[in-house]
């Protein structure tokens, strides 16, 4: 099984590849979709020329809002719409009938996209590089090793998040509504839209504690240099159980709707 | 209510066998209950010594689904992107795959077309290429559910003699549920009806025809229109216009009948068949529905 | 009156009840659009309560003063999203499916078909909310504004809702093109997002794109200053111009989108 897999991972990710080639325009309106970082960054700077923001100078909210972009465009996932589709459509008959796990094939395919993501927001990298070069998580050793693991973290949270949230269209017909409210408050609890510390504090203590933020903040936040390396390890603790939660509690709820595809179908 | 109730048949390998039924008969449900992609609340099924309902990889490589009106090649990449993914996904060794991919290439001759974009494929050479990609892994069990729907007829006799072809080279056994007759006609020596999920014929073609229709079909094109006397006196008549006559007749009377057309009409062609498929199955299903009133 | 008039008023008529008639079919869901529709105006205030906590005055706008703009916003996503949206999603879905093909069979302008063939009523919640931010936002400047800046602004609004109809106009035709456009409705959506900013906070390409490209201070910062009282004639002047100016081109664009497709499709 698990040498099968290696087997048939590569052959995965080039197929993977080449279907977002096939679909580059309608991946970079995707990527334009993006904006509001930009938005942000407009507005943080315009409020911030009389003078910093707590810790927040034009500069560090030029260097929050490209570090978001740059993490968001690579670890967003797409499963919960592509999940949602297979099941209305039947395309996830197709799907049970190989001999493959369906997650595995479609993490696959996810994950098959990211060299693509690396290409379309280098350039947004490398501003970031000349904005904020020397704050940035990458000269250090350990501080990038950190930063790859909350990346990783950050991109597993998003994609089990989904495959809950999607599996419970084998169950309701709403689940995109309800991935929409989980997307409302992720914009506001993760970091998106405006930099934690920046919220009330009781708001951003409760934001620390919940899944959202280890779904974007915590990576931005380690590469720009805005947590230290104690803090940013436990971070990362605290982000890796909610990955395993997740992990367990998306297969459990997949399973469930599994038992009830095959008695219903579909 | 069941959408199957007591339906029990065995098939032995390499067998190709016709399901039919009205729409809503349950054929798709059977088909998807045989491939392992719903469990029955009920009863047991076994495919090729497996439970389809564990779905095991050894199972699934054993078997393939083939359903007309959906498609797993993917839209906006060739053909040939799709039979990697297969390999990749059945885990089929490099040179068995190209070996096997060569072969059935050349029986659909569809050399030009696995490099082409799918969505720039006509109807029927996507169908083609789904095959390909269906049988890739080199499955001894298809499940083919309405393959040549919407193909056109010269398409659709192409895709029957692959099947046949399929089927004697590699043993394999085919299941086909089709809603042209003639699909079925010309491939399947045995078939086996089902109505509301109930069974209601197991056998060969030929004894269901001759069971329900024991009369033959005669059909005489004539030159100039027969008199009304003489069709007055024709038994059975089924059709008739001003140069084609169609009877009904009975085997022991056909000889006679013929013997009696020739002579009092101006017969330019005749032929001597079996009642359409369409008609004998209709009437399976009506007397079946009559039976099932009382109850 | 001209008898065509009269026969796209009923034509417009037997869309407007069927429409509704759909909408009614589902009243469960009816209220529960209209609490999550407040829930996400909450949601949506949180960045600008976030700012004018730190400061009493962003890029010249006080804080009862972008709350007009806000409200202004959310006034004219409500109608977009009630009565222009559905509709052009259906376009763009027709043209996947060749639903659309019905529509150009029939003796009657297909841009007027397509443009009123759904409406989401229960936006009416959002219409609600927007009124009621407007409300709070001129008691917190003491004053209402004077009877002849609501008129003004009626006409401005009028003007902003064709304006945002023609880009809409623009991005289906644009469909006709690249047909994976699902994305496209929602760079849309995000782009106008921004609109909920008063147009000075932003400098540089954002600001060019938003004035001339995208025209968002067209349609929320310069209607919100005539409500204010500030907006001055040649302002105004841009506004109609440019809002007539888009109209045209839009019809424009529709004629050789459809022109394409009967052309091009098979």
């Amino acid at each position: 099984m698990m040498r099968h897999l290696m087997r048939a991972y590569p052959t995965l990710l080039r197929i993977g590849f080449a279907e977002m080639v096939a679909y580059r325009a309608e991946f970079l309106i995707w990527v334009l979709t993006t904006n509001m970082p930009l938005v942000m960054m407009g507005l943080w700077t315009a409020v911030a020329a009389d003078g910093p923001v707590g810790r927040f100078g034009q500069r560090e909210f030029v260097a929050y809002y490209l570090a978001i972009l740059v993490i968001r465009i690579l670890t967003s996932s797409w499963m919960v719409w592509e999940l949602t589709m297979d099941i209305r459509q039947g395309a996830l008959a197709a799907r049970l009938l190989r001999p493959l796990h369906p997650l595995i094939v479609y993490s696959a395919e996810h994950l098959a996209a990211v060299p693509m993501r690396m290409l379309v927001i280098s350039p947004v990298a490398i501003v970031l590089f000349v904005v904020a070069g020397p704050q940035l998580a990458i000269g250090d050793p350990v501080r990038l090793a950190i930063l790859l693991a909350s990346c990783a973290g950050a991109w597993a949270l998003l994609f089990f998040t989904q495959v809950l949230i999607g599996s419970l269209a084998l169950f309701i017909d709403s689940a995109l509504s309800v991935f929409d409210i989980w997307l409302g408050i992720h914009s506001l609890l993760s970091g998106y839209l405006v930099p934690l510390e920046l919220l009330p504090p009781w708001v951003s203590a409760v934001a620390h504690r919940l899944p959202f933020h280890y779904c974007l903040g915590l990576p931005v936040e380690i590469l720009i240099g805005l947590v230290d390396t104690p803090s940013a390890l436990r971070g990362l603790g605290l982000q890796w159980l909610y990955v395993g939660g997740f992990f367990v509690a998306s297969n459990l709820l997949w399973r469930a709707g599994m038992r009830r595809f095959v008695a219903f179908g579909a | 209510m069941h959408a199957l109730d007591g339906l029990a048949f065995d098939i032995a390998a390499g067998q190709r066998v016709g399901f039919l039924g009205p729409n809503g008969a349950g054929k798709t449900t059977t088909l998807k209950i045989l491939s392992g992609l719903l469990h029955p609340s009920s009863g047991e099924v076994t495919v090729a010594g497996f439970r389809p309902q564990a779905r095991a990889p050894a199972f699934l490589k054993t078997i393939t689904l083939v359903m007309g009106q959906k498609q797993q090649l993917l839209w906006d990449l060739p053909p040939a992107e799709t039979y990697a993914m297969n390999r990749a996904l059945y885990d089929i060794p490099r040179k068995e795959a190209d070996a096997r991919l060569g072969s059935l290439v050349e029986l659909l001759d569809i050399g030009d077309l696995i490099n082409k974009p799918t969505r720039q494929l006509s109807l029927g050479e996507r169908m083609k290429c789904e095959l390909v990609a269906a049988l890739l892994h080199g499955p001894k069990v298809l499940f083919l559910d309405e393959p040549t729907i919407g193909l056109d007829i010269a398409m659709q006799a192409r895709i029957r003699q692959f099947i046949r072809d399929y089927n004697e080279a590699h043993g394999a056994t085919v299941l086909l549920t089709s809603h042209y007759m003639e699909d079925v006609a010309a491939l399947c020596p045995r078939v086996i009806v089902i109505d509301k999920g109930h069974l209601i014929y197991d056998g060969e073609l030929k004894e269901l025809v001759h069971r329900i229709r024991p009369d033959k079909r005669i059909t005489i094109r004539v030159s100039t229109p027969a008199d009304p006397e003489v069709l007055a006196r024709l038994p059975n008549l089924v059709s008739h216009t001003d140069n084609q006559l169609v009877l009904s007749v009975p085997l022991p009377r056909v000889n006679e009948v013929v013997r009696d057309a020739l002579a009092s009409l101006a017969a330019i062609d005749l032929t001597v068949e079996d009642p359409p498929l369409e008609e004998v199955m209709r009437e399976l299903f009506a007397s079946h529905q009559q039976k099932r009133q009382p109850a | 009156m001209p008898p065509v008039f009269l026969r796209y008023a009923r034509l417009l008529r037997t869309q407007l009840s069927i429409a509704s008639t759909l909408a009614m079919q589902y009243r469960f869901d009816f209220v529960l659009k209209g609490v999550m529709a407040l829930f996400w105006m909450a949601l949506t205030m949180v960045p600008l309560l976030v700012v004018y906590a730190q400061r009493t005055s962003v890029a010249g706008w006080t804080y009862p003063e972008a709350l007009v703009v806000l409200g202004w916003f959310a006034l004219l996503k409500s109608i977009l999203d009630g009565g222009v949206t559905p509709s052009l999603n259906m376009v763009v879905e027709g043209i996947r499916t060749g639903a659309l093909d019905f529509v150009l069979l029939k003796p009657a302008d297909a841009q007027f078909l397509v443009s009123t063939a759904r409406f989401e009523p229960w936006r009416i919640f959002d219409l609600i909310g927007s009124l009621v931010i407007l409300v709070y936002a001129f008691r917190r400047l003491g004053h209402a504004p004077a009877p002849a800046h609501v008129a003004a602004a009626f006409v401005l609004l009028a003007v902003a809702v064709l304006l945002l109809y023609s880009i809409w106009i623009l991005v289906v035709s644009a469909s006709f093109w690249v047909v994976r456009v699902d994305n496209l409705s929602y760079l849309f959506g995000s782009l106008f997002d921004a609109g909920r900013w008063p147009i000075d906070v932003f400098k540089g390409a954002l600001r060019f794109v938003f004035t001339f490209v995208f025209p968002l201070a067209l349609m929320t910062t310069y209607p919100a200053l005539t409500l204010l009282g500030k907006l001055t004639f040649g302002s105004a002047a841009l506004v109609v111009g440019g809002g007539l100016a888009f109209t045209a081109l839009a019809r424009l664009a529709w004629r050789g989108a459809i022109g394409f497709y009967t052309s091009a499709s098979s």
